[in-house]
């Protein structure tokens, strides 16, 4: 099963997933997707709320960081192709 | 040092269900038996861009034994941490989707064991423009690049220092084969190894897009719930 990272979460990732697939197989897909719409960003903000202290606790935050510095550098060659 | 490995490939599955295949090709062991090796999946951001209408994603997966047991049994202790067993890397994914144009751009990079090996997978999904059957087909081009650093000395952003060095003065087994000639054994047996892979995970897309074909996504979810429920009656 695909589960969080962190099991405290688990529960508030699965109501979030369900959420967003809806969404976007139902109105991303066929061009209603705006995030004004995006009925997810509530539940989006519970299970995040809960993940930010899961990463901070075993540190993943700061490879994040690094790896985010490091796409910076790539994307612009990478996404300078598809515009 | 590096390593680069190209493919292309064509599904048989429109567009937009190859986006949808991409973000559910983890969802359950269940559907997908080729993700048994892939332990969590979380997602970090996901929003719309109002000026582009492009949905950008972020997203973090644990992974059992990216890095092939080959290269942990060269690597010294002092780097691998002793352990031999059930290793596991974290996954950055990034995604961006661009309905209106037609396209989905992914990456994937490991965060562990990056100064060691670093693989970045970059695959662009489009709708092809040169077949008769437009609409029904969905071109990914993938490339993949292994890069050690390994036995270099690396300040990282926060200048920190990482000693992944080898230790020439001992004579041993590292310094025969040189810094250089460790980082292209470890990208060769990477690269090796992720042609399998690559091999595995596109059988795993096709049976979630079969899926998606059979039963659309509300079936998909509901196979999910009920994998999901099973395993916790068990546990």
């Amino acid at each position: 099963m695909s589960q969080s990272l962190a099991k405290e979460c688990n529960e508030a990732k699965e109501r979030y997933d369900t959420c967003f697939l809806k969404w976007y197989s139902e109105k991303y897909l066929r061009g209603n997707g705006t995030e004004q719409n995006n009925e997810c960003s509530i539940l989006f903000k519970e299970y995040s709320s809960c993940l930010q202290v899961a990463l901070k606790e075993r540190g993943i935050d700061k490879l994040l960081e690094e790896a985010r510095e490091e796409l910076k550098d790539s994307d612009s060659t990478y996404m300078g192709k598809k515009k | 040092m590096v390593l680069t490995h190209t493919t292309n490939h064509t599904y048989s599955h429109p567009f937009p269900t190859v986006t949808l295949a991409f973000f559910l090709r983890y969802c359950s062991p269940q559907l997908n038996p080729f993700s048994q090796h892939v332990m969590s999946t979380d997602t970090l951001s996901s929003h719309v861009d109002p000026a582009t209408g492009r949905l950008h994603t972020t997203r973090i997966h644990l992974k059992k034994s990216r890095m092939p047991p080959a290269i942990m049994k060269m690597l010294p202790t002092s780097i691998t941490g002793g352990a031999t067993t059930e290793k596991a890397s974290y996954i950055m994914e990034t995604s961006v989707v661009d309905m209106k144009e037609g396209w989905m751009s992914t990456e994937s990079r490991n965060l562990n064991f990056a100064g060691v090996l670093s693989v970045v997978e970059k695959q662009i999904y489009t709708i092809p423009t040169s077949t008769n059957e437009i609409g029904n087909t969905t071109d990914v081009a993938t490339t993949v690049v292994f890069r050690s650093r390994f036995g270099e000395r690396i300040r990282d952003k926060l200048g920190h220092l990482h000693a992944h060095e080898v230790e020439q003065e001992k004579g041993g087994f590292f310094s025969r084969l040189g810094a250089h000639g460790i980082q292209r054994s470890i990208e060769s047996l990477a690269s090796k190894k992720t042609q399998d892979q690559l091999g595995k995970s596109r059988e795993g897309m096709k049976l979630i897009l079969e899926r998606l074909r059979q039963s659309g996504i509300m079936g998909v979810l509901e196979l999910r719930k009920m994998a999901r429920e099973r395993n916790m009656e068990k546990a």
